[in-house]
């Protein structure tokens, strides 16, 4: 191994790293973002209250039981399994040709979405009961206490079971590479199969990973902040109807140092 | 006098376990009328029978006469009638405080933005939490959360006022603040429904105090005729026991 076997590598097929790369994130974004949107409704649906009798009370419970058998079935079994079952199961029963990248997505996707259905899950009953007796205090029903005090709560609480998903996907899209997806574990193992140097070509694609998992990490960090606002608050003098601006804040906590 | 609620026969239960029995008493528009009792003797649970947080297992809850307990009544028009405030404050973590009062109105009551704030901001100058339209629940004491929660109640413009021990969470030198503002709304002519430890306050503030035990309301009356010249054993025997701590 040498400094200059390194170079080499990366001079000469930085082109197919990067799409790799590129190939890499822009499915465990799209999957993560589709995976948390399926276990938000997959939590919320789990949490409804069951009414005592009648139609609805049979329907949710029906729902429910599917719900769970999705969940623990998707849970329960390794992501490599469950490419290899989809893509070529897919073929084989309903010959259904997808394209690697559509079913690398798809799988990533539904696997995210049961992981997050717990946490969703999670979060909602980890809501204080008050927040939901509130709610109803003052006439809202179950959906709208839901889509008004609970799920922003639940959203902000879970964000960082969210990232740490994310992260996952990016680790973890690597096993598609036995359906053919051009990501960066498939793109390396095609550059040492044309030049036979593993070391050197997989410790770039670690390189890449350790990147973009750290920048994806840091963007989520900064974006919770965000979602938290200001430490402080403007006490607005006299009886003035305004609600304080972003640049009333930065000025009034400029002042306070 | 116009009576706005009137409670029956009420009672309930947790499985095997009688709470309320056979509660009887109504409360009149512009009426104050203070609950009080040994804790665990059923006052919070007689409240959250009233709004319907609890489904009563027996009896009636008459909301200007009608039976809210029908399965024709509509639940969420009826508690839009009724402000409640928590032990626990409870205020929306993810609304600031103009939120946390406007969000009800909007979305309930569908009242215009313009409209919500507006009336928002009265109530919140009512309780003096005006200057503070921009905190987040996390950022106040427990006396202004209280406060806030008052507010957010009064925002919908309920015709009844619930309160829960509103000042039993607070350290003791907040609770003035919070029997203040609740001093000025009975003032004003507000009907409130108060379960409170607060005996100053109730003897104070209420029209007709109602003293519950062991799921019964053993007596009620004027505040004068009850914390001065009680009739029953138990009440006595209650009052000794409270007026002897403070
Ligand atoms: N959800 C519930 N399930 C079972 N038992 C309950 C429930 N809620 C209340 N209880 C019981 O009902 C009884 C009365 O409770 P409640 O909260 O109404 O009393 P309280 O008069 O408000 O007391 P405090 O002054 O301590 O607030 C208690 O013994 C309590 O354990
Ligand atoms: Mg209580």
């Amino acid at each position: 191994m040498s400094w200059e076997a390194f170079a080499n590598v990366v001079i000469k097929y930085w082109p197919m790293f990067l799409r790799g790369a590129r190939n890499t994130l822009y499915i465990s974004i799209v999957s993560t973002i589709i995976g948390s949107l399926i276990g938000l409704l997959i939590g919320v649906v789990r949490t409804i209250p069951i009414p005592e009798r009648g139609f609805k009370k049979v329907l949710i419970k029906i729902v429910n039981a599917i719900l769970t058998v999705y969940v623990e079935v998707f849970r329960g079994t390794p992501m490599i399994v469950q490419a290899m079952v989809i893509f070529y199961g897919s073929l084989m029963a309903f010959g259904i040709d997808m394209e690697p990248m559509f079913a690398g997505i798809f799988i990533v996707s539904i696997n995210t979405g049961a992981y997050t259905a717990e946490i969703v899950r999670g979060g909602i009953i980890s809501i204080d009961k008050g927040q939901f007796e509130a709610a109803h205090a003052i006439g809202m029903n179950h959906r709208k206490t839901m889509l008004y005090v609970v799920i922003p709560q639940v959203i902000r609480n879970i964000l960082p079971a969210i990232g740490n998903e994310f992260v996952i996907n990016i680790k973890d899209t690597s096993v598609l590479n036995v359906i053919s997806v051009t990501e960066l574990f498939f793109q390396t193992k095609t550059v040492v199969g044309i030049n036979y140097k593993t070391f050197e070509a997989f410790t770039v694609a670690s390189i890449l990973y350790l990147i973009m998992t750290l920048t994806v990490t840091r963007i989520l960090r900064f974006i919770e902040k965000r979602m938290d606002g200001p430490d402080n608050y403007v006490v607005i003098p006299g009886n003035q109807m305004q609600v304080a601006r972003p640049e009333d804040l930065i000025k009034h906590n400029k002042g306070r140092q | 006098m116009e009576n706005i609620i009137e409670v029956q026969h009420l009672s309930k239960s947790f499985g095997s376990n009688e709470i309320l029995k056979d509660i009887n008493f109504s409360v009149n528009k512009g009426e104050v009328v203070c609950i009080i009792g040994a804790s665990g003797s059923g006052k919070s649970t007689l409240l959250r029978c009233i709004n319907l947080l609890e489904k009563p297992t027996g009896g009636k809850v008459l909301y200007k006469g009608r039976n809210i307990l029908d399965d024709k009544h509509d639940v969420y028009a009826y508690r839009t009638k009724l402000g409640m405030v928590f032990q626990q404050f409870n205020l929306f973590n993810n609304h600031d405080v103009l939120g946390n009062c406007m969000i009800g109105q909007l979305k309930v009551l569908k009242r215009s933005k313009a409209e919500a704030e507006e009336t928002a901001m009265k109530y919140l100058k009512v309780v003096g939490m005006d200057q503070y339209i921009n905190a987040k629940p996390r950022q106040l004491s427990g006396g202004q959360k209280q406060r806030v929660a008052i507010a957010r109640a009064l925002s919908m413009e309920p015709d009844v006022m619930l309160f829960d021990e509103p000042t039993s969470a607070l350290d003791p030198e907040m609770v003035g603040e919070v029997l203040a503002v609740m001093k000025e709304l009975a003032e004003s002519g507000l009907t409130m429904l108060v379960v409170t430890h607060e005996m100053g306050f109730a003897s104070e503030v209420a029209d007709r105090v109602v003293f519950m035990d062991k799921g019964i309301i053993e007596e009620e009356g004027p505040p004068e005729k009850i914390f001065l010249n009680p009739e029953n054993e138990r009440t006595r025997e209650f009052l000794r026991r409270v007026l002897k701590q403070e």
